[in-house]
């Protein structure tokens, strides 16, 4: 009796053992692993940079990035035109565009979206409400977008996902959708190169070509995006075959071993993702600028990066990154790197010395970030302790609590990171340098000349002097000082070797039509 | 009959006290935190209108004995209210990772338990011996070793120097649960469907993670089947099998054991706190998407209704599976009459 | 009489044999426990004899360094060095578990006695209320507590000290309860005798024995805990040296091949753990022979 069922239990765990472990005939699929997370499918309410990353393939907006690229093209408009004043937009859409629940497309659909956003109120929403102030559908396939301002950028605006169109016939009115389940029909509907097929938040998304695409048909008809817990298992995916491609964001450790590998594929860009120290400037010490000079003259790049990241990432000596017209380091001319000297020359200016130590509080926020935080603020601290005139105390908070502090003004440095909106160097400026945007992030900056500046850069509308404009806002900062720009984060993407057509652009926007896994 | 109807009902009345208590604690304890949670969920553009408005809306301007009453009315009607970070309701986000965290433990527990007894029992019958020390040594010492770091050492060995076993999540890349998930246990899923490729996938991205919870507690079972066994080992329908000739082994695997065996399921029921505990840290280390998780990836983010309908969860599953174990207990020895 | 060292060792060492006869193995996991105990509190008390760096020098090696050489446990990837941090570590590690111990004793032994000797009212529903507790898994407690306190050595030693106030209690009130009924507490009622003198003089020290035992095990569980919540990123700042954190810190590099940050730190947890569990098993069994074989 015994025997019979220890016979029975072996040849049962026999046949399990020889079976091969591929289910679901899934040896075709791309699969893309990344360890960022979806929020919310909502263009009205999603403002992180991996959910408008598949925006860009399941959706389109009225102007588009061509994969890789950095102008606009062409998306569900075809053709633009400016009023003389600069505030109207008259956008032409393509006609018979239909979704891909079978609805058509037009410019009602358009006028829907941006109501919706505007009433809603997302997150992202100030995209839209604080550039337009109304749309006009002019025709069933002409919509006017009417602008409280002109605005020298609001085509690379309307070409981000609050801008989108959704189908009126699928999204609520009046409410954000998180989950496609809550949408009628229980599936994402769009315009773009693919579509949704399954969804499972945190595990993956299955998507597949759409045949009613109006571009390029995609080269593979199913992309996967497997959605890995930790960065440690994905690493180990790629390395065994598993999966195909590996985004966001790997431990230096890892991108350090996978970029030696002879088994994948590197491919790097520029991204357009900064790193810097804000100061309050609204209280003590910070509100002396002599001493916001000091400790950013004591900021010494090169070392940091190669402890923190193992040499990952490129310094930054402007809050404008670099790739972006109008660049200049202006950081490097005025204090170069880890300078000693002038630290102490400065802060010797202020009263302070080796006895009479600066002390401020270094403020860092040990997820949002990723968990290299610890070690960039203690690198930093050490950094800063070296110069022998500083005594720098690291703390931090998790980012709500984060967030709350620097409205309270509690922390008088810290450390924020910015991934931009649209790709304008005002993104990267008036943000943190304007009286409002800087209230904003805790740093309380405000100078009225400034803040002219920035107006004058954000309606010019001559490149030649857009460019003039931002060099001297540039060098401006390097006097101010209200932040202290640190790097700029490099983009990783590796893949197996068979694997082509990963197009990264510095926008951040990452197609999967043009992949393609060759033999 | 009566009297064992009667200690049910008492014991259930008994527990809601406890259910109680545990509520208030957690209540209280998640009270007591610093940071305003609505503003920094509210984003930095957000107004101090709008700030206001969401706080009336979640109730946070009642006072705290409002606030009280209203919690114990909807736990007690299982509705733990909405995330505020996500637009999600608590119940969904628990009942999304649960069948997880069950599973998991569910395996730990079953290796534990063979671990554990087989062990023990050997101890027993080994009594004094090297093999006894041995083994007692091997308890304490598993014991200390923390599950963690024991999940780490293990992926190390099988899953990176050897390369053996997957290290993380519940199936690998390329088998998409969305495909078959119905109950959320997966073991169950892949059965039901019949995709047994799936099945295998599944089963070996447990071994570690079970293997690993199961290791750290084996070494309570094999204490506790060990001093049971000495006591049954000493009773005397044992000697008089002995007498009687039937084989050694046979006396303490099949007779002894199984004699032993009942006072050592009941411990399981309280040994249930000690895995849910391990298996947090077990969850965090292989990326197991369960209930553990869940509540560290919200205590992040500050998202104080998930962490409160966790940590009740929680305290549910502990209250409810002492008063099936002590129920249980009693049907079995009718020394324990209340 | 020969006072000389030799004999003197002699003696002691004679003494631990004779002790290791009368009780069996039990004497040596003892003394096993206790050689480990002093051993890394010694380690603790005077870092500087164990390790010439200082845990939070950037600069102290290469980085990544393997074990070997210079660096006897390798160094990390902020170039400071593991063993460093695995001495000074163990300062933060025992001040916070013998702490959060002492704390949980005053307060569960305190509570326990006046509790069992009280009775009434005040009894059931502090049994009630330390029950729950009780049954509930300590480290979810704990966790949610260090969560809302915040990091900082005070918060983390306050969590965990929470969870073992009903240990005590149970045990105290237990012991308190029975010896209440024994004939010589009615005698000395009979004579007159204060309630502050019956329980201070007859049941306080009767307690007493067997919560020595109860609190090593408690440390060695509170050590547990520590790593656990420092492991998981609650409790203490980063600014602190703790060989929890440095596991959770050194697991990135688990596929890069860099097995020391991760295999130290854990190695140190479970060896003073078990080092106070060795202790504690040990002291049981000779104090109360099968007090603890439940």
């Amino acid at each position: 009796m015994k025997s019979i069922k220890l016979f029975v239990f072996s040849m049962v765990l026999a046949c399990l053992t020889i079976l091969p472990t591929q289910g679901f005939a899934a040896e075709q699929a791309l699969v893309y692993g990344t360890t960022e997370k979806v929020i919310d499918m909502d263009p009205a309410n999603a403002y992180d940079f991996h959910t408008w990353e598949i925006f860009y393939n399941i959706y389109q907006g009225l102007l588009r990035y061509p994969p890789g690229e950095t102008n606009l093209v062409p998306g569900l408009a075809e053709s633009y035109e400016i009023s003389a004043d600069g505030k109207e937009y008259t956008f032409t859409l393509r006609q018979g565009l239909k979704f891909t629940d079978g609805s058509h497309f037009d410019a009602t659909a358009v006028k829907w979206s941006i109501d919706r956003v505007m009433a809603l109120k997302g997150d992202p929403s100030w995209l839209v409400t604080d550039f337009v102030d109304h749309v006009d559908v002019v025709d069933t396939y002409k919509v006017k977008f009417i602008l409280k301002n002109p605005v020298a950028y609001f085509p690379s605006l309307a070409a981000s996902p609050p801008y989108y169109p959704v189908n009126p016939n699928i999204y609520p009115k009046d409410k954000i959708v998180r989950d496609p389940t809550e949408l009628k029909g229980g599936k994402l509907v769009g315009l773009g190169p693919y579509k949704v097929v399954s969804f499972k938040r945190d595990q993956e998304i299955v998507m597949d070509a759409n045949p009613g695409f109006y571009g390029e048909k995609a080269k593979n008809d199913r992309v996967v995006i497997r959605y890995f817990a930790d960065a440690t298992t994905m690493r180990l995916a790629l390395e065994k075959g598993e999966i195909d491609i590996a985004f966001k964001s790997l431990n230096p450790s890892d991108i350090k071993d996978l970029q030696k590998s002879d088994k994948v594929q590197t491919i790097t860009a520029q991204g357009p993702y900064i790193r810097y120290l804000c100061f309050c400037c609204a209280n003590e010490p910070f509100d002396n600028k002599v001493l916001r000079q000091a400790v950013a003259a004591a900021i010494n790049r090169p070392p940091l990066l190669e402890k923190v990241f193992l040499g990952q990432n490129a310094p930054l000596y402007s809050m404008v990154p670099m790739g972006m017209w109008s660049h200049i380091d202006a950081f490097k001319d005025a204090y170069g790197d880890g300078n000693m000297d002038k630290v102490k020359e400065l802060l010797k200016s202020q009263g302070y010395s080796e006895s009479n130590k600066l002390e401020f509080e270094l403020w860092y926020t040990p997820s949002h970030y990723g968990d290299t935080e610890v070690d960039l603020a203690a690198v930093l601290q050490q950094q800063l302790n070296a110069t022998g005139v500083i005594k720098a105390d690291v703390k931090s908070a998790e980012w709500a609590t984060y967030r709350d502090n620097w409205s309270n003004k509690v922390m008088s440095a810290f450390l924020l990171g910015w991934y931009p909106d649209y790709i304008d160097p005002d993104n990267y400026t008036a943000a943190f340098g304007g009286t409002a945007g800087s209230a904003g992030l805790g740093i309380y900056f405000s100078d009225a000349a400034w803040d002219k500046k920035f107006n004058e850069g954000q309606t010019e509308t001559d490149m030649k002097k857009r460019t003039a404009i931002y060099h001297e806002i540039q060098n401006n900062w390097a006097d101010e000082v209200p932040t202290a720009p640190i790097f700029q984060g490099t983009l990783y993407v590796f893949a197996q070797k068979n694997i082509k057509g990963i197009l990264l652009s510095p926008t951040l926007q990452f197609n999967y039509g043009p992949i393609e896994r060759v033999k | 009959m009566r009297h064992l109807a009667k200690y049910i009902i008492t014991r259930i009345l008994l527990t809601i006290p406890m259910v109680l208590i545990l509520l208030s604690i957690v209540f209280l304890v998640l009270r007591i935190m610093p940071g305003d949670p609505v503003s920094s969920m509210l984003g930095g553009h957000a107004p101090e209108k709008v700030i206001e408005q969401k706080k009336q809306e979640l109730g946070l301007n009642e006072p705290m004995a409002v606030q009280y009453v209203s919690y114990l009315w909807q736990v007690a009607h299982l509705d733990l209210g909405e995330s505020m970070v996500f637009k999600q309701r608590v119940t969904t986000a628990i009942a999304d990772k649960l069948p997880a965290t069950i599973e998991l433990t569910a395996c730990g527990m079953i290796i534990t338990l063979i671990l554990g007894v087989f062990l023990g029992a050997y101890a027993a019958d080994r009594r004094r011996q090297v093999q006894d020390s041995m083994i007692r040594l091997y308890g304490i010492v598993i014991y200390c070793i923390p599950v963690y770091w024991l999940g780490l050492m293990l992926q190390l060995i099988f899953g990176i120097w050897l390369d053996v076993l997957p290290i993380a999540g519940r199936t690998g890349p390329r088998v998409f649960a969305s495909t078959f998930e119905q109950t959320g246990f997966y073991l169950i899923d892949t059965l039901l469907i019949r995709d047994f490729a799936a099945m295998k996938d599944v089963m070996i991205h447990l071994t570690l993670p079970a293997f690993t919870l199961g290791l750290t507690l084996s070494g309570i079972f094999i204490r506790l089947t060990r001093a049971n066994m000495l006591d049954v080992l000493k009773s005397d329908y044992i000697v008089a099998a002995e007498a009687r000739g039937i084989r050694h082994r046979r006396i303490v695997y099949r007779h002894a054991l199984k004699n032993a065996f009942i006072p050592i399921l009941t411990m399981m029921g309280l040994q249930v706190a000690l895995l849910m505990a391990g298996a947090i840290l077990t969850e965090t280390t292989f990326s197991w998407p369960g209930m553990g998780r869940l509540l560290l990836e919200r205590i992040y983010l500050r998202d104080y209704p998930t962490i409160q309908g966790v940590i009740i969860v929680f305290a549910l599953i502990v209250a409810g599976v002492s008063l099936v174990v002590d129920i249980i207990y009693a049907m079995i020895d009718p020394r324990i009459r209340y | 009489m020969n006072y000389s060292p030799a004999s003197a060792l002699a003696r002691v060492f004679s003494s631990f044999t004779s002790m290791g006869k009368k009780y069996g193995v039990e004497w040596w996991i003892l003394v096993a426990g206790a050689a480990i105990v002093l051993g890394i509190v010694f380690m603790a008390a005077f870092p500087d004899i164990f390790t010439p760096f200082n845990p939070y020098d950037q600069a102290a090696g290469p980085q990544l360094a393997p074990p070997g050489g210079a660096h006897l446990m390798g160094t990390d990837n902020l170039r400071r060095d593991v063993w460093a941090r695995i001495v000074f570590g163990s300062q933060t590690i025992l001040r916070v578990s013998v702490l959060a111990a002492i704390i949980s004793s005053m307060i569960g032994i305190s509570m326990g006695l006046l509790s069992g000797f009280s009775g009434g009212i005040l009894d059931r529903i502090l049994s009630l209320i330390m029950d729950s507790v009780y049954v509930f898994p300590g480290l979810i407690l704990a966790i949610a507590f260090a969560a809302m306190f915040g990091p900082g050595v005070i918060n983390i030693t306050l969590a965990v000290s929470v969870i073992y106030i009903p240990t005590y209690f149970r045990l105290v009130r237990g012991q308190t309860l029975s010896i209440k009924q024994e004939l010589y507490v009615e005698a000395a009622r009979a004579i007159g005798a204060s309630s502050t003198t019956i329980l201070w003089e007859y049941i306080f020290p009767n307690v007493i024995a067997t919560t020595v035992v109860v609190f090593t095990l408690n440390v060695a569980d509170a050590i547990m805990i520590e790593a656990a919540l420092t492991y998981l990123g609650l409790g203490l700042p980063p600014s602190v040296v703790d060989w929890g954190m440095d596991l959770a810190m050194g697991k990135k590099f688990l596929p890069s091949g860099q097995w020391w940050l991760i295999t130290f730190p854990g190695l140190m947890i479970s060896l003073l753990a078990l080092g106070f569990t060795m202790l504690g098993e040990g002291l049981a069994e000779i104090l109360n022979p099968r007090l603890l074989e439940r």
